[in-house]
């Protein structure tokens, strides 16, 4: 099958999916790894998904057995092979570095689950059921592991999604350009096979809700619900048309609203404000659906931005103007709708890691500017839903609102919940969110085996 | 994962999978380590006399690359043990006290009738579950000793039929495939008592020469020779061997295939033509053990999935599809079928068919693509090899093709 990797990141669309290496630029790929003693690649992953013995099951023509590696580590393998920086994990360290450029592991990984799937050849053994009833809270990552891993051991899991889809932020907060649809949808397939129970359009709400499940046959709760609620920012004019949030814009473009996406951006100028990641994706999204102009103005300098490298690359490359150091100050408006913003230039008070926070920034005298915008996105972060207390009222939670948990076991104060996920971490990445989902199913088989 | 057990020789292997006779199998240590991966069983560094004291030629190996590739073959001038026999005997005990259930093979080779016979009784007692008798070492200089011993067919069968006179055990005869026809010495091997052959030991080659000095690659403090040549590059030999081996009804003997094998692809094929054990060193020396894992885990995967129950069921399944050339039919005729739609205008193919196939091309220079000919094609399929996508070009029947000769020039 000839298939061809983008040659530029210039989208052309929403849709723009890059595609996966054939089975010839993989072996070729794989070549090129030196298959090192003490892999740092396998050190360098979260999930444990172990890269080093993957690669080297490819190189050796054991192509069922690095996909077999790779769907026993990671569930979702796949989806990780995509949205992972894999430059600031497995690839940091790779000893080929040395030699050339570090390998291509996140495509390797992502060539070998979708071989998987065309060969048909499915690596994941269900154990005979045990009839033990798991309930998981959250169809994100973190959620879709724990109850991947549960199921193949024979436990009978359900797992309760608020949204229309199962996928969390895979779902709704991954551009299509970057996962695409049909992709995600694929590898939870994966999962459903397993005999998870997946239930949409099933929100766990009210007072104990989640809690309550416990009394209801489950024998363990896994909540997962992620970071739901995008942080607003309280300036003049936040309240006017057309400013909205990365979360809420991003999921209109995933769940298909398209119409209303496109009628906010295009032939506009964009002001994005953060300087995340999210704030790329928000930025090549624009660019995508022919903002005319999109900038995005980040507190942090140039070569701090909190972005990976990948994704302001993107950015870059779809002419995202990117304003470093910059505060906005004002959204101006005009008949109640966003006409431009205002802001300064800004430095940091102190200088040093770990300062990039608003209160350490400071004007710089007469850098004033304004743009002018037609809508404004704001990306800087999302925290919990405020109910998510209501819902767990034995939990401990922290001054963030992040819940609070044994870190080896991820059990909450409350017997029975365990968490994991961003609503546990804060904002981390996708792996980060397998890691917990199967450290979570590993410390929920040992309970209950325990208590038998 | 399957259990892969096969019984060869009479004597049961936890896998097919063996570290051969070589600088893989020189301590116990090492094997052990190879035995936790997945190999089944050892076939031990060749133990000799102690008349004779075994000093190695530093550096002892060399590596040849092709392109991009490391290591597609070995050049070695490797000898038998350099340790004491009693080191070696006590590295075998450990071994068998450790591993009952690893098939240890004690590889001997004796400079005298009596050194075979001595040799053959020191292992026995050391508890080795089968012997391995090397008429093959490409690097024995002495006459009547390795090598030149496979070549003198009527030294094979005294001295396997002197160790058989003295030992109970099953034995292997190991053969160089340097030789014209390796059924030969297989058949002399079998009237001296052998129970199976290995097959092969190394191809006498020379990996190259220093341009500055004229000198082997290989370099010995100035000096180089041809020496034994394994890897990758000598899987067809080998290969071929074990399919000639196979198919002498007279022989009848129970096959251990070594020779390049790297992968369970490898493995597959070498169990297809015949071979019932694998045996295996430069895989290892390119990779470490952990080819073993990929192998065991490979081989039980396609067992799944061509529904084979026993490793046994693989052996032997391609021989009836091995024919010598003159049975071909050459009635049917096909050529070379491009794909052109995915043609990304390299023209390699072009190249190829003018200087080196049937001229069926033509270069249509605007479009940048080549113009096939079905009836000029002779279907050497060069042009397949040589291009760079995927199945672009592919051999198809063609109904009723006569075949084609190419014109004489005019003069």
């Amino acid at each position: 099958m000839k298939k061809s990797l983008r040659k530029t990141n210039l989208l052309k669309s929403l849709f723009d999916v890059e595609e996966g290496y054939s089975l010839t630029q993989a072996i070729a790929e794989a070549d090129r790894c030196l298959l090192c003693h003490d892999a740092p690649c396998s050190a360098g992953c979260p999930a444990e998904t172990d890269p080093g013995k993957f690669i080297r099951k490819l190189r050796l023509k054991n192509l069922k057995g690095a996909v077999r590696t790779i769907k026993e580590n990671n569930i979702l393998g796949g989806v990780c092979g995509i949205v992972c920086p894999a430059g600031r994990l497995c690839e940091e360290k790779c000893s080929a570095t040395e030699i050339d450029k570090p390998i291509n592991i996140g495509r390797l990984q992502r060539f070998l689950v979708e071989y998987g799937w065309q060969i048909g050849f499915n690596p994941l053994i269900k154990k005979p059921a045990n009839n033990i009833k798991v309930a998981v809270v959250g169809s994100g990552p973190a959620g879709l592991t724990c109850a991947a891993y549960l199921a193949k051991e024979g436990y009978d899991v359900t797992v309760f999604e608020l949204n229309k889809k199962p996928g969390g932020i895979l779902r709704y907060g991954v551009p299509s350009f970057r996962l695409g649809e049909d992709f995600a949808d694929r590898e939870i397939k994966d999962i459903t096979a397993l005999g998870v129970k997946l239930k949409c359009n099933s929100p766990v709400k009210g007072k104990g809700a989640v809690e309550n499940l416990l009394k209801k046959g489950f024998k363990a709760v896994f909540a997962c619900a992620g970071l739901s609620l995008p942080y607003k920012i309280d300036i003049p004019g936040a309240h006017l048309k057309n400013v909205t949030t990365s979360t809420e814009f991003l999921k209109d473009a995933k769940a298909g609203n398209h119409e209303k996406i496109s009628r906010l951006v295009k032939n506009k100028c964009v002001a994005i404000i953060g300087g995340g990641s999210v704030a790329m994706d928000v930025a090549s999204t624009c660019r995508a659906l022919k903002a005319d102009k999109v900038y995005c103005i980040a507190l942090e300098g140039m070569g701090e931005l909190p972005a990976y490298k990948d994704d302001l690359l993107m950015a870059l490359d779809n002419c995202v103007i990117i304003k470093p150091q910059c505060r906005v100050k004002e959204i101006t408006g005009k008949g109640g709708a966003v006409a431009g913003v205002k802001g300064n230039e800004t430095k940091w008070k102190v200088k040093g890691p770990g300062l990039f926070i608003p209160s350490n920034a400071e004007d710089v005298p007469g850098a004033g500017f304004s743009l002018n915008a037609g809508a404004v996105i704001i990306a800087i972060g999302s925290g919990p839903d405020s109910r998510l207390k209501e819902q767990l009222p034995k939990v401990k939670f922290t001054k963030r609102g992040l819940i609070q948990v044994n870190k080896n076991t991820l059990a909450t104060s409350a017997k029975g919940v365990y968490a994991g996920g961003d609503i546990v971490r804060g904002p981390a990445l996708a792996v980060d969110a397998v890691a917990d989902g199967k450290k979570a199913a590993k410390a929920i088989m040992k309970s209950l085996q325990g208590g038998k | 994962m399957r259990e892969l057990s096969i019984e060869f020789c009479g004597v049961k292997f936890p896998t097919p999978f063996l570290l051969s006779s070589s600088p893989v199998s020189n301590t116990a240590e090492m094997i052990a380590r190879g035995f936790d991966k997945g190999f089944g069983g050892v076939a031990y560094k060749t133990l000799g006399g102690e008349h004779t004291k075994i000093i190695h030629p530093s550096p002892r190996m060399r590596g040849y690359d092709y392109g991009g590739k490391k290591v597609i073959g070995v050049q070695n001038v490797e000898m038998t043990t350099d340790r004491p026999l009693k080191d070696n005997i006590k590295d075998i005990k450990w071994l068998k006290k450790r591993y009952p259930k690893h098939v240890v093979i004690g590889s001997i080779m004796g400079f005298s009738k009596g050194e075979w016979r001595d040799l053959a009784l020191t292992v026995e007692d050391a508890g080795v579950d089968m012997l391995e008798l090397n008429f093959s070492c490409p690097h024995m200089s002495v006459e009547g000793t390795g090598m030149k011993v496979g070549q003198a067919f009527e030294l094979v069968k005294e001295f396997t039929r002197i160790v058989r006179d003295c030992v109970k055990l099953p034995i292997l005869a190991k053969l160089t495939s340097n030789v014209t026809d390796i059924t030969e010495p297989a058949l002399y091997a079998k009237e001296g008592g052998a129970d199976g052959i290995t097959a092969i030991n190394t191809v006498r080659g020379l990996a190259g020469i220093g341009l500055d000095d004229f000198i082997p690659s290989l370099n010995v403090y100035g000096r180089g020779a041809i020496s034994g040549y394994s890897g990758p590059a000598i899987k067809p030999i080998g290969l071929k061997c074990i399919v000639e081996l196979a198919k002498k009804k007279e022989l009848g003997l129970p096959l251990s295939g070594c020779g390049g094998a790297e992968t369970w692809i490898d493995a597959v094929e070498y169990l297809l033509c015949g071979a019932s054990t694998l045996q295996m060193t430069t895989s290892v020396i390119r990779y470490g053990h952990r080819v073993v894992e990929d192998m065991c885990e490979g081989l039980s995967d396609f067992m799944d999935a061509k529904g084979f129950k026993q490793v046994k069921d693989i052996v032997g399944k391609a021989l009836p599809n091995i024919h010598e050339t003159s049975a071909f039919d050459v009635s049917k005729q096909g050529a070379a079928s491009y794909d052109l739609e995915r043609c990304i205008g390299c023209g390699q193919c072009y190249i190829v068919c003018r200087d080196a196939g049937g001229q069926a091309l033509e270069w249509d220079s605007k479009k940048r693509r080549p113009v096939p000919d079905d009836e000029k094609c002779y279907s050497c399929m060069i042009c397949s090899f040589v291009c760079p996508v995927d199945d672009l070009i592919t051999f198809k029947d063609i109904k009723g093709k006569k075949p084609y000769t190419p014109k004489p020039s005019k003069l």
